[in-house]
């Protein structure tokens, strides 16, 4: 095994050396970073991108959220909800069954109805929503198995473009998930059919804390 | 259903797998109305970015620097995710890639494995090597176990079951999973296949990936995908293990930024795909605690070495190439004998092969650079064809056989012709003289023999003029400039 290590790094040592090839930090970076939009014409684009994804999307004063959020709950007619320990214990309105995911196994997260969490970052350019995984987004597992998605994003954590997002990661994450939309395929014939494996619903809540 | 071989070494070469292919409308309107509908879709989305070009140029750039400097990253590569927990392995061929992930199994004691699409696991052949060592290969992308369940091969590299209806996918699940109920509506149909997964994902302990990118500054891994089966590979099992081609590195985190605007919008038609997932070795607590990643070389080194070809190993897998590209429209992958099919096919197979196999493909376009025009990462693909058609014909020459060839024979002819003015005008003047039997009143030529009529067989050829240009310049009037 080492010796076929051995072996490739030969043969691309051989294959390579010579050539003069432009060092990183000079590479051609003259795309788009920064986006034009002002805060109420990201926050609109940002909307607009989920809507397209049939996301369901609601804003909200950063007081209100409690209430908003057991507004959502409600509606969705579901009553057993995972949390990951991180969230807020004000956020989790009375009246639900909440799971708080302390190495809850997989059955158990299967078992729940959906999941409510924060998030790291929106893109507005592309509807992304960026979860890092830390104690309030949850684990990996968290977001994956429910069928229904309740996510919360702040707007002042909205950026327009994806590299304005990278500007926000001076040290990169080890895990992170970015999620444009619900799990969907086109793999039949070209038609995009919502909710394969991932969740089926997604809902996203935007707190305006900037405004 | 024909039968498909994409094993390069035995595949038929591209004229003759092509021919059955032609006659069969139905596959050829299935790829015809897959590919017009992910085009339109990119179409749309391209347009939009303003900074496109710029960001071609920056996907370009990003992948040159990994290949000039490819020990480099791989070393740090496998410093950094060591360092996270991750175990890193290095095959320099299909079966030292095989045994690895089958040893490694086989310490898992494991019977049954769920995969992510991955081309490379294709093009190593890995699903009958697991089934000889008793590990169930099971492929969660919908696609690919259409493929699986119909005992089908892929025919595109995103997409890899374009060329399956869903009259088709009805009748493969209905014999394959016992859903006679299902009737053709896509959506009933992925439900079925929802259904049929989860309980995979929920029991297996051990799954088999790609990589789209693997970070060399963080040791990170990264997954693109649609559907939500990648994150469940990724979460659920105890053991994951990525396979990946040395070229899928990017040197650092941000040069994602590039990466993952120019994928999607290539590969998909969307601003982003709906799932991106990024992991670094082993998080404790979160998703599998034994990671390995195997590096595959499988004739990559030697494509580095050599100056034009140096670029196939750009390639991001968006499969735009295939969707734009006249010839692929017509034929889909299948004729191509080889999991890459179409443009970047023509040019990676036969290198992979080390130009001993898959000959045929450096012929299988028309130079018209429509690959060209649509790469994200600007491979310069008819310019690599022509390259690879020149090392076909070197190596052709060299063959005794090929002496007595009439198109080699024609070839020395011919450079002997036009290599003097006297034997020139000689040759035309017998050759006005030769056409005038096969020109009609109509002044075409519609039937030549022998050699030529693989020209007239498809297309008509004007009659030679009375006149040459030669002929008139001589006879002008001296007066006139």
């Amino acid at each position: 095994m080492s010796d076929a290590r051995q072996q490739i790094l030969d043969r691309i040592r051989r294959a390579t050396s010579g050539g003069s090839v432009t060092e990183h930090p000079d590479l051609p970076r003259n795309y788009i970073r920064h986006g034009s939009l002002d805060k109420s014409g990201r926050l609109n684009l940002m909307v607009e991108r989920l809507q397209e994804y049939d996301a369901d999307v609601v804003e909200c004063a950063p007081d209100d959220l409690p209430a908003c959020m057991a507004d959502r709950l409600h509606s969705s007619g579901k009553n057993r909800f995972v949390v990951p320990p991180g969230l807020p214990a004000e956020w989790l309105a009375s009246g639900f069954d909440w799971k708080l995911d302390r190495g809850l196994t997989h059955a158990e997260i299967e078992a729940c109805d959906g999941v409510v969490t924060a998030s790291f970052a929106g893109v507005a350019d592309s509807g992304t929503i960026v979860l890092h995984h830390s104690a309030s987004e949850g684990r990996r597992v968290l977001t994956l198995l429910p069928d229904w998605h309740l996510c919360i994003l702040r707007t002042s954590q909205i950026v327009e473009t994806l590299p304005e997002y990278f500007d926000l990661c001076p040290l990169p994450p080890t895990l992170a998930t970015y999620i444009s939309g619900p799990s969907a395929t086109a793999d039949i014939e070209m038609t995009r059919i919502k909710g394969v494996h991932g969740p089926r619903f997604l809902h996203v809540i935007l707190v305006r804390d900037d405004a | 259903m024909m039968q498909v071989d994409l094993d390069p070494r035995t595949a038929l070469p591209f004229p003759q797998a092509a021919l059955p292919i032609l006659r069969n409308t139905q596959l050829r309107k299935n790829v015809a109305h897959a590919t017009d509908v992910i085009q339109a879709k990119r179409a749309r989305l391209v347009a939009e970015k303003t900074d496109w070009q710029a960001l071609r140029n920056a996907a370009a750039a990003i992948k040159d620097d990994v290949l000039g400097h490819l020990d480099r990253y791989l070393v740090e590569f496998e410093a950094r995710c060591t360092a996270a927990g991750g175990h890193v392995h290095w095959a320099s061929d299909a079966a030292e890639a095989r045994s690895i992930i089958v040893e490694i199994l086989r310490t898992e004691k494991a019977t049954e494995a769920i995969k992510i699409k991955t081309m490379t696991s294709a093009e190593i052949q890995l699903n009958p090597a697991l089934e000889a060592a008793g590990i169930k290969a099971v492929e969660t992308d919908l696609a690919e176990l259409i493929l699986q369940l119909g005992e089908d091969e892929p025919s595109h590299i995103v997409a890899p079951a374009l060329h399956v209806n869903r009259s088709q996918v009805r009748e493969i699940f209905a014999r394959r999973m016992g859903r006679t109920d299902l009737t053709d509506d896509p959506q009933a149909l992925t439900a079925a296949a929802r259904s049929y997964l989860r309980r995979k994902f929920l029991s297996v302990d051990t799954a088999i990936c790609g990589a789209n990118f693997m970070v060399a500054e963080t040791g990170a891994v990264t997954i693109v995908e649609s559907e939500g089966n990648g994150r469940m590979c990724l979460t659920l099992p105890r053991t994951l293990i990525a396979l990946a081609g040395i070229e899928k590195l990017v040197p650092i985190f941000r040069d994602l930024e590039v990466m993952l605007q120019v994928l999607a919008r290539s590969a998909t038609g969307e601003r982003m795909n709906p799932y991106t997932s990024l992991w670094t070795g082993v998080t404790p607590g979160d998703g599998p605690q034994n990671f390995h990643v195997v590096l595959l070389d499988n004739g990559r080194s030697s494509i580095l070495a050599r100056h034009t070809e140096r670029q196939t190993l750009r390639c991001i897998r968006c499969a735009a190439c295939q969707n734009t590209c006249p010839v692929y429209r017509q034929t889909g992958g299948h004729a191509y004998g080889s999991v890459y099919g179409g443009p970047i096919g023509a040019i990676l197979t036969p290198q992979l092969m080390h130009m001993d196999h898959a000959q045929s493909l450096p012929y299988a376009s028309s130079l018209c650079a429509a690959c060209y025009e649509v790469c994200p990462v600007k491979i310069n693909i008819p310019e690599v064809l022509i390259e690879l058609r020149a090392q076909v014909v070197d190596r052709e020459r060299k063959q005794a056989a090929r002496a007595f060839d009439l198109m080699y024979i024609g070839m020395r002819v011919a450079n002997s012709i036009f290599a003097s003015a006297w034997r020139f005008r000689l040759a035309q003047r017998l050759g006005r003289i030769g056409l005038r039997l096969f020109t009609k009143k109509d002044g075409w030529i519609h039937a030549l023999p022998s050699l030529g009529a693989r020209w007239t067989m498809t297309r008509d050829l004007r009659g030679l003029p009375d006149q040459t240009f030669r002929d008139w310049w001589a006879s002008r009037p001296k007066d006139r400039v």
